[in-house]
């Protein structure tokens, strides 16, 4: 009964006091909280579904088996047990026939269903747009890719003789989700539908042909019979997801949702902080109004009773409002971003609001409440006293509980310890600082200046104790905000430099040594400039140091095939001797013999096969073979658009074998229609085409780019809220006395630049501390979060102690600003 | 026999100093008050003894620093002494711990402070409420307007202390001051009442003070800097550096002062 009592009265007293303004500091410190944490969130959880949504259109399935045969039905039956979509494409190169003209093309037939995930794009008459279309086309229908119209001189509506089966044109094939599922396809796509091709009879056992099955469905289902699967699968057989798919959109996407999860963990620190301040204030507004509860008879328990309700009523109702604001904040930049989204928005889900109501009653507890337990501890006897301090003693609860809290909700939050572990060092870094801060502050001499100066560093030694803890709030929101702007653009530079502007979008293959300089004057006469013609050999690599591979070959897929062998003099820019030596121009040898200088060999391949630099290789290339020793390792970059090989030799070592070359080239969307004259000019050559994969990969991580800003953007708002949060929680003190100082004659101009020189100087200790803070914690967050190198940041330094003093001293001087404008007198008497 | 005779003795003394203790409203017995400095333990009180019966009033004068404050703190339990024991309503006070302390207050104490302690996110009325809704009382807000009528506010129940005067918020203290005893057995402590009103004011709460303590019959304990004040009051205590002033307790109604 007591306790209902008690709560009853902490409810009124709650009313009175929200009536009374009082709690209204609090209360939006937590909505703040609860709505900046809820809002992204919700932004995050939904662009990370969508990112998902738009990846598995990569694959145009969840997970997908690739084989180089036709499986047991038995396996497809299983997973309709399992409740699983299931789609088919068989893949295969084949020649077109329309009347005398022939076209090699690369042929899909899909089957019903397809694609499980993503759309095609088709037009069923050239000038036509193109339309969204959910499944492949019909029975005894075909889709082209608009280049082979011209090719095979056909029309929309013309036949066309695949195999032994004629097919009717019905349609051009603007978009396959999954396109780039087979880089090394050669030429331009047909697509049928896949009840033809038994007709069309083309396909024997042994044919090349890629079968794919493709599946989505409930994650636990996926994940069910992908484990019952598994252990079945042949060496012939691989799962294909995101990650082995398309690694390139996977390592952007898992960064960017690291990332996310970062903004995520640093907006719950910021509104830690903000809940902090606020709370602090708080109590300190209170020591009054508990002294005097205490003199009229209100026990510790009863205070603590009524306190403790209150703020429980309080973290409710604040949560519950910033739950709703974060809510429509998240729903209105979603809708108004939409078009960005990389996908269509999925809709909210509900895990982003136990995020935000964990976030609430976190915060209350672990910031909020600690003060209230100080507050309950206030002696009475200060009212006979007139003394209000309410010092800082058994900050024990306080250091503890707060910062525990908040650790647990952000690993809970970003299921990282790493970001956790970032956030705790950077963090740590900057409480360290501000104890020295406070020891320097305490202990300097430093108001022995004249004017303003003597005046703003008096006053920052006199609360040396508060200002600390202010440098430490100050330098946390500097470091939320340093720590993502800098991690950003980390990210986005990374992605940039992955995939230039003008990245080679299209590579030749096939070419004969007697095509080379045909081609290189024809691409010379379009203005395209090609990489380096590399000569390629196909061999396979059959012993190390004279022990057969054969035994070995489940060890690594570059046993299993044959490997593209290739010889060169000049190293390519993406490529770097990281161990051994390169032969420069002079070692140019003119024999087979000169194999003896050596390969050089992948660094990643080499380290999986266990190589040492002077293991002998041998080769087999058509029947021959050749040994040659590890002269070097090499790193490389294998997204860098160029031809890349596992093994390179000297030039002159495989002379002897017949080889084919090599190239890539950027081609601009307007010049396009230069692939039919290549085509129509070097039959033999194959043009492999990732223009359109390319602008897929880079549409996607520009728009995960922008939503990666957008989330700064709102995180840097929450940061300078928080600023406000700590400027407003310093002025009463410092208003009273700039009154007090005009009362006695000081002028405005002094105190104007007294205020503006202590918080400038709160700011550039902050930002000084924030800058360390942040180093820290991007070191941890690139090598343990992003994988990425480290690198120093000369810009923090300077830029966070400027940022600071100008942030913390413009608000600071804003929000003091009515001490100067106003009558002294009126200000003291509000104050009082 | 002479053994039981002590035995008997002693018992009797205790005896009668507890019947002496339950019939007055306060009584202290050398209380001594120590805090802890930097410069070793400072001494606030020294072997202060007093009594009061209820309906008495007391003034303690002194200079600032005289321990006044202090003492005030010690006999209405807001504090312990160091040394000493203090009985206040019939029961010992320096034997409860806080919790049991701030329940007497809640039954009992009432408190009138120089600066007023209104609480500025209440009305009028809800300040005076407080003490009573503190005890869980339901008609808080009906004695409230009752007390408040009884000071003359009844036109400013819902009124903040901010939109009052200085002797109006005095005078809303003081009806929080009586709103707090839930019984008969009422003792008021002021600390300075008038020390922030003017002349004019401080005679008016003065007047009211000593009306509604008359009309009430609850006990004062006034600490004051004012000698037309103290004189006022049955009894006047001067202290100085912690002690009473030797000769200087003006014994009056006061039922015993021993020093």
């Amino acid at each position: 009964m007591p306790a209902l009592k008690h709560s009853l009265l902490a409810l009124r007293l709650l009313a009175r006091d929200w009536r009374g303004g009082e709690l209204a500091l609090i209360a939006t410190a937590l909505v703040l909280a609860v709505s900046c944490v809820t809002a992204i969130a919700h932004f995050t959880d939904r662009l990370t579904r969508a990112m998902h949504i738009q990846s598995q259109t990569f694959l145009a399935a969840e997970r997908l088996v690739n084989s180089s045969q036709p499986v047991d039905s038995a396996w497809l039956n299983k997973a309709r047990e399992f409740g699983l979509q299931q789609a088919e494409t068989v893949q295969f190169a084949s020649m077109l026939a329309a009347g005398d003209e022939f076209q090699f093309a690369a042929v899909k037939a899909v089957s019903d269903g397809y694609p499980l995930v993503g759309h095609l794009e088709m037009r069923a008459l050239e000038g036509d747009p193109s339309r969204v279309v959910q499944g492949g086309p019909p029975p005894g229908e075909v889709w082209l890719e608009p280049r082979l119209l011209p090719l095979l001189k056909l029309e929309i509506g013309d036949s066309l003789q695949l195999g032994d089966t004629q097919l009717t044109v019905s349609g051009l094939l603007d978009h396959e989700p999954d396109r780039s599922d087979n880089l090394f396809s050669m030429g331009a796509r047909l697509l049928m539908n896949l009840d033809d091709l038994p007709a069309a009879d083309i396909l024997q056992s042994g044919s090349r042909a890629r079968y794919r099955y493709l599946f989505a469905g409930d994650d636990q289902a996926l994940e069910q019979y992908f484990t019952w699967l598994e252990p079945l699968l042949t060496e012939h057989q691989r799962v294909i997801d995101l990650r082995e798919g398309q690694p390139r959109v996977a390592s952007a996407l898992d960064r960017a949702e690291r990332f996310l999860y970062l903004a995520g963990s640093l907006a719950v620190l910021l509104a830690s902080v903000a809940v902090g301040l606020a709370a602090r204030r708080y109590s300190l507004r209170h020591t009054a109004y508990v002294a005097v509860m205490k003199s009229l008879g209100a026990g510790r328990g009863k205070v603590l009773g009524i306190y403790v309700g209150q703020l429980a009523a309080l973290a409710l109702i604040a949560t519950l409002l910033g739950l709703l604001i974060g809510s429509l904040v998240q729903s209105q930049a979603v809708s108004l971003m939409a078009d960005f989204f990389p996908a269509e928005p999925p809709p909210s889900h509900w895990s982003p609001l136990i995020v935000g109501l964990a976030t609430g009653f976190a915060c209350a507890l672990g910031f909020a409440l600690p003060p209230l337990f100080r507050l309950a501890r206030t002696d009475p006897m200060q009212t006979l006293r007139r003394d209000w301090s309410n010092p800082d003693r058994r900050e024990w609860l306080g250091l503890i509980l707060g910062p525990t809290s908040m650790l647990l909700l952000i690993w809970w939050l970003s299921g990282s310890l790493a970001i956790t572990a970032a956030l705790f060092a950077g963090m740590a870094l900057l409480v360290g600082g501000s104890a020295l801060a406070n020891q320097l502050l305490i202990r300097g001499r430093l108001a022995t200046l004249g004017g303003s100066w003597r005046i703003a560093l008096g006053s920052l030694q006199r609360r040396a104790a508060f200002n600390t803890l202010l440098i430490a709030a100050f330098g946390t929101g500097l470091l939320a905000m340093l720590a993502l702007v800098f991690a950003r653009t980390a990210l986005i530079d990374e992605w940039r430099m992955q995939l230039p502007e003008k990245a080679p979008n299209h590579f030749l293959i096939n070419i004969a040594p007697t095509e080379v300089d045909g081609l290189q004057a024809m691409l010379a006469d379009n203005q395209v400039t090609s990489t380096e013609f590399y000569p390629m050999v196909r061999g396979r690599l059959t012993a190390i140091n004279g022990e057969p591979t054969k035994d070995r070959r489940e060890q690594d897929n570059a046993l299993r095939r044959e490997l593209n062998l290739s010889w060169t003099d000049t190293l390519a820019p993406d490529n770097r001797i990281l161990e051994g030596e390169w032969w420069d121009e002079s070692d140019e040898g003119v024999s087979q013999e000169e194999s003896e200088q050596g390969v050089s060999v992948e660094v990643e391949l080499a380290a999986r096969l266990g190589l040492a630099l002077g293991d002998r290789l041998r080769f087999s290339i058509g029947g021959l073979e050749i040994e040659a020793p590890v002269a070097s390792f090499r790193s490389l970059d294998w997204n860098s658009m160029r031809p890349n090989f596992y093994m390179l030799f000297a030039p002159g070592a495989l002379e002897d074998f017949p080889a084919t070359y090599i190239t890539s080239f950027y081609l601009p969307p307007e010049q396009k229609l230069l692939v039919n004259d290549l085509v129509r000019n070097f039959p033999s050559v194959s043009v492999i085409e990732l223009d359109k994969i390319i602008q897929r990969i880079r549409d996607t991580i520009d728009q995960v780019s922008l939503a990666i800003e957008s989330v700064m953007v709102l995180m840097l708002v929450a940061g300078v809220l928080v600023l406000v949060a700590g400027v407003r929680a310093s002025i009463a003190e410092r208003l009273q006395e700039a009154a007090i100082i005009r009362t006695l004659g000081g002028r405005r101009r002094l105190l104007l630049h007294s205020l503006m020189l202590e918080f400038g100087l709160l700011g550039v200790a902050a930002g000084l501390l924030a800058a360390a803070g942040t180093e820290a914690t991007l070191a941890v967050l690139s090598q343990r979060v992003f994988d990425l190198p480290f690198v120093a940041h000369p810009m923090l330094w300077l830029l966070g102690p400027l940022v600071g003093a100008l942030l913390v001293g413009t608000a600071g001087t804003l929000a003091c600003r009515s001490s100067v404008s106003e009558p002294p007198l009126k200000v003291l008497r509000e104050l009082a | 026999m002479s053994t039981k005779l002590t035995a008997a003795s002693t018992k009797l003394t205790a005896a009668s100093t507890k019947l002496t203790a339950l019939s007055a409203m306060l009584r202290a017995e050398s209380l001594h008050h120590h805090v802890a400095t930097g410069e070793g333990p400072l001494t606030l009180l020294n072997n202060i003894s007093l009594q009061l019966a209820r309906g008495e009033s007391l003034a303690i004068t002194g200079a600032s620093g005289s321990g006044k404050s202090t003492l005030l703190g010690l006999l209405a339990g807001l504090d312990r002494p160091s040394e000493g024991r203090i009985w206040l309503a019939g029961e010992e006070i320096t034997a409860m711990d806080e919790e049991q302390r701030a329940a007497l207050r809640s039954r009992c104490v009432g408190f009138v402070f120089q600066t007023f302690q209104l609480l500025p996110g209440l009305t009028a009325r809800e300040n005076v409420m407080l003490p009573s809704e503190l005890r869980g009382e339901r008609s808080a807000a009906k004695r409230a307007g009752e007390f408040l009528a009884r000071v003359g506010l009844e036109h400013r129940l819902h009124h903040y202390p901010r939109q009052l005067s200085g002797g109006e918020q005095q005078r809303v203290a003081i009806a929080r001051a009586f709103a707090s005893f839930s019984g008969d057995d009422g003792i008021l402590f002021a600390d300075e009442p008038t020390g922030s009103l003017d002349a004019g004011n401080g005679e008016k709460v003065i007047e009211l003070l000593f009306k509604l303590n008359a009309e009430s019959n609850t006990t004062l304990v006034l600490v004051t800097h004012e000698q037309r004040l103290a004189e006022r009051c049955g009894a006047h205590l001067r202290m100085a550096a912690g002690e009473i002033k030797a000769g200087e307790a003006d014994s009056g109604s006061l039922s015993e002062v021993s020093i």
